[in-house]
């Protein structure tokens, strides 16, 4: 009996442990380090609205949002407005395009980031956790903590347009939630480069 | 001056080939004839050769990656087919599943000679761009051509027997297996299951180790990468997680199978119906044609009660102050009248009864032949067509006002006369016709009850149109037909007073609250402006309803004045609003003439042909139509919109699909304003980029 209960409460944790990020759902917490060594919990923002962006300059499809400044600006637009944008990288350390901290720091200056952090997740675990498939993979969790966008940056799945032109989809989301609407679009197909794992 | 041309294109040509050295990909263009004759067939095939390590992807890249394109520049006289894509690999990493080629792949291209091609070579020109991934990704391209001679033979070339190889590495047309898919369960309102089953139809032709399913790509869906084997004699039986990203389930799957054993690996193309939840193994099969939804979106009600409703109605109409003293008094006249021969009254009654129904057989011919009509003309009668709704609103508070006497309907006098003098006449004639008089006598108060049983049955079918007006038929003509059987129930019968005016007012506030049910029911389908303006285009026409029956109707001195104040009013208002709240498209119906009327008139066109069963045309109209960008795209150009609805398969909208080569919707076309000027056929899946780009050209 003592056995079974314990299988039981190993199943359990094993399923919560595996509890993905699911839209209309709680999004699940994570605390991971930021590339200035400062630890970033996702539980510390509850109250605010909360934009998760997987992330790797060198992928083609990253970088077309960067290039133009398009990405750096709507990050600019949604902190001012109290939004917290979390850049988080889950290459793997033996792909060569990790970024130690140092790296990173500089990458940080050199493209002019306005994000709120960037997450230093080599190990991959809050990229798992997420499901996040590819660069860029957008994540967008309300006041409430409850995940209400999951998905491609906007509608144009490739490595050439303009971002500007584009339909954001994770502008739409924000515009939304913080008018009191409801997400329309609250799940797309991300486009973009595999991301990096650890083997 | 010749020197410099040729070093600029030589310049231009090193810089091209430096581009082309950076990527690890090398693209050729091969073709498996060196000479052809004109209505040849030849295959072409683009190589892409990858270095070490690098890849590149299938037509479904999966969760990350691109699709590789080829861009055709073709000389007159020569089409491409379709690409044939080789049977891909599965890559890792395992979170992340992507399909594609490793070291090699020969995308393959039949390319059609015209009959009347003129002998001599040609250049096959393409443009290929593809992403290359290792740890890297890196979007790359070339342009590729080869040459081939036109002439009266057909040679094969040296290439032949690469093109054959990775022929025979695209999926076959399945003839062995008996495919079918079903849900097996949902996990949640956005996962599910599904099981795809395949059983050989002759034991054991192929050595089954390994089974897998790769899909065609989807927008709508995320087939996960991950497949579990589940046992299955003689065959394979796969599990799928798909996650619902936008849109409805699908209802059916297509893709390849992949089979391996025997260290060969085979392709299958798999198209299937997916056989709803809760079904057994064995195949539902779907119909292969289109079911039509049913026309009303509205929950509809059992016919019993709308009937019921019908017949109540009826009843009702007995006794408001139009038909109770006039009518009333006649009926018992005859009734009482012959009270010596009771026999003969039964028969007066029943005759009574065949006018009132007859008449209100008429009156739903009527109906029937308008909706009929509408139907040629397009008119989409239904409960899901704001239009049609926001018309019934508009009615129903008219009726309200009138029963509270704000204004009459008068019907013209002539027939109401003339139906009078053929009812005084006296025996079965006059029964008779004393029932059509009581139907056309009644009008001022059953033609608003009428009128709104007559909206209500313009989204039914004939046969219930009929069913309805004669429940109301029946309800007006009961209580006399039971009173000439038992005339001594004449004195249950309310005596006409002032208490009838009274009773017609108080019917207004149920009709009043008609119309706010009706009235949530646009605002529903629309948005917060338009159903702002719509409340206040009721108040306007109830203000100018006001002014009409209180200075026109009812009014002596300045009646022009008055009427001319009270179509302003209604008018003004009316147009302010649709400028206003016309934040929604404003479709009209699709027609070929309404195409060239506006083209004439310099307008852009915007033409959607759409069904209710087609999920990508639902799809694009949320997404890539009925999106703020576009409806301000469309203002701003000033474009006419017409919607051809193919939820029915008319035959004329059948013709066009046809003329653009489609088998069926969706299609989206964009014309210029000119007269004539042929349209831009956008894609099946559309992006509020590519129709704001489609209109765009359009306008310029």
């Amino acid at each position: 009996m003592k056995q079974m209960i314990a299988l039981l409460g190993a199943i359990a944790l094993a399923s919560s442990a595996f509890a993905a990020a699911e839209v209309g759902k709680p999004a699940p917490d994570f605390t991971g380090t930021d590339i200035n060594g400062k630890t970033v919990n996702l539980s510390d923002y509850k109250g605010k609205i909360v934009v998760l962006e997987s992330y790797n300059q060198d992928c083609p499809y990253c970088h077309n949002q960067f290039r133009s400044g398009a990405m750096q600006e709507l990050q600019k637009e949604m902190t001012a407005k109290g939004v917290v944008w979390l850049m988080v990288n889950s290459v793997n350390p033996h792909n060569s395009s990790h970024r130690t901290p140092e790296e990173a720091r500089a990458e940080w200056k050199d493209q002019k980031l306005n994000a709120t952090a960037w997450i230093d997740d080599s190990s991959g675990k809050i990229g798992h956790l997420y499901a996040m498939k590819t660069t860029p993979h957008m994540f967008v969790i309300d006041k409430n903590g409850v995940l209400v966008y999951d998905g491609a940056i906007d509608d144009q799945p490739d490595p050439d347009h303009n971002p500007r032109e584009a339909h954001n989809y994770v502008r739409a989301a924000i515009d939304q939630i913080t008018s009191g609407e409801k997400v329309t679009v609250s799940q797309t197909k991300p486009y973009g480069c595999a991301v990096k794992y650890g083997g | 001056m010749r020197t410099l041309r040729t070093s600029l294109v030589l310049l231009g040509f090193l810089l091209w080939a430096s581009a082309a050295q950076a990527a690890h990909t090398q693209a050729q263009l091969v073709l498996a004839n060196t000479t052809a004759r004109p209505g040849d067939t030849v295959l072409a095939g683009v190589h892409l050769k990858m270095e070490s390590g690098w890849h590149t992807y299938w037509k479904n890249p999966g969760d990350a990656g691109m699709a590789t394109k080829i861009k055709w520049e073709l000389p007159p006289g020569v089409t491409n087919g379709d690409t044939e894509w080789p049977l891909p690999q599965k890559l890792p990493p395992e979170e992340v599943t992507t399909y594609g080629y490793e070291n090699e792949v020969v995308l393959l291209v039949p390319l059609k000679l015209a009959s009347d091609l003129k002998p001599g070579p040609l250049t096959l020109k393409a443009k290929v761009s593809w992403l290359e991934c290792k740890e890297q990704c890196i979007p790359a391209s070339a342009e590729v051509q080869a040459t081939l001679d036109v002439g009266n033979e057909t040679k094969t070339s040296p290439d032949a027997a690469l093109l054959n190889l990775w022929m025979s590495k695209t999926p076959q047309t399945n003839n062995l297996f008996s495919f079918h898919a079903r849900w097996e369960k949902s996990t949640d309102s956005d996962n599910r299951t599904l099981i795809i089953e395949g059983t050989q139809t002759a034991a054991d032709i192929i050595p089954i180790e390994k089974a897998d399913f790769f899909p065609d790509a989807s927008d709508q869906l995320d087939i996960q990468g991950a497949t579990e084997k589940v046992d299955s004699k003689n065959g394979f039986a796969l599990r799928k997680t798909i996650k619902k990203l936008s849109g409805d389930w699908p209802s059916r799957i297509s893709g390849v199978v992949v089979i391996e054993g025997n260290n060969q690996r085979w392709g299958f193309e798999l198209n299937e119906p997916i056989a709803s939840l809760g079904t057994s193994s064995t195949p539902a099969v779907a119909p292969e044609s289109p079911t039509p939804s049913s026309s009303s979106a509205q929950p509809t009600q059992p016919l019993w009660k709308m009937l019921l409703y019908a017949f109540v109605g009826g009843l009702i109409l007995n006794i408001m102050p139009c038909v109770l003293p006039v009518i009333a008094l006649k009926i018992l006249g005859f009734v009482g009248e012959a009270r010596n021969a009771p026999g003969r009254v039964r028969l007066l009654g029943l005759v009574y009864t065949l006018g009132v129904l007859l008449s209100f057989i008429a009156l739903a011919a009527i109906v029937i032949g308008i909706k009929s009509a509408g139907h040629r003309a397009g008119w989409g009668m239904q409960f899901g067509d704001p239009r049609f709704v926001a018309g019934l609103t508009i009615l129903v508070v008219l009726v309200a006002l009138n029963l509270f006497g704000v204004f009459e309907v008068n019907l013209g006098g002539r027939a109401m006369s003339a139906a009078g003098e053929l009812a005084s006449k006296h025996g079965f004639a006059g029964a008779f016709f004393n029932g059509v008089l009581a139907t056309i006598l009644a009008t001022p108060c059953t033609a608003p009850f009428l009128s709104i049983a007559l909206g209500f049955a313009f989204s039914q079918q004939a046969a219930i149109i009929l069913l309805i007006f004669l429940s109301v038929g029946v309800g007006l003509a009961l209580p006399y037909l039971v009173l000439s059987f038992q005339p001594s129930w004449l004195k249950w019968l309310p005596k006409p007073g002032a208490w009838m005016e009274k009773f017609k007012m108080f019917m207004g506030f149920p009709m009043l609250a008609t119309a706010i049910w009706l009235f949530t029911l646009v605002s529903g389908g629309t948005d917060k402006s338009t159903t702002l303006w719509f409340g206040l285009f009721l108040i306007a026409l109830a203000t100018g309803v006001w002014l009409w029956g209180e200075f026109v109707q009812r009014g002596s001195a300045r009646r022009g004045l008055a009427a001319t104040a009270s179509i302003t009013l209604i008018a003004g208002v009316g147009l302010y609003a649709l400028t206003r709240g016309s934040d929604q498209i404003q479709w009209q119906p699709w027609s070929q003439t309404a195409v060239a009327q506006a083209q004439a008139q310099g307008h852009p066109v915007l033409v959607d042909f759409t069904a209710d069963w087609c999920l990508t045309c639902q799809v694009n109209k949320k997404v890539a139509i009925e999106v703020p960008s576009v409806r301000a795209k469309l203002k701003q150009i000033g474009s006419v919109n017409l919607v051809g609805d193919y939820t029915r398969l008319p035959d004329n909208i059948t013709a066009e699909l046809n003329h653009y080569s489609r088998a069926g919707v969706p299609l989206v076309l964009v014309f210029p304003g000119k007269t004539d000027a042929a349209p831009e056929v956008l894609p099946e899946v559309l992006t509020p980029g590519v129709v704001i780009a489609a209109l765009d050209q359009a306008a310029k």
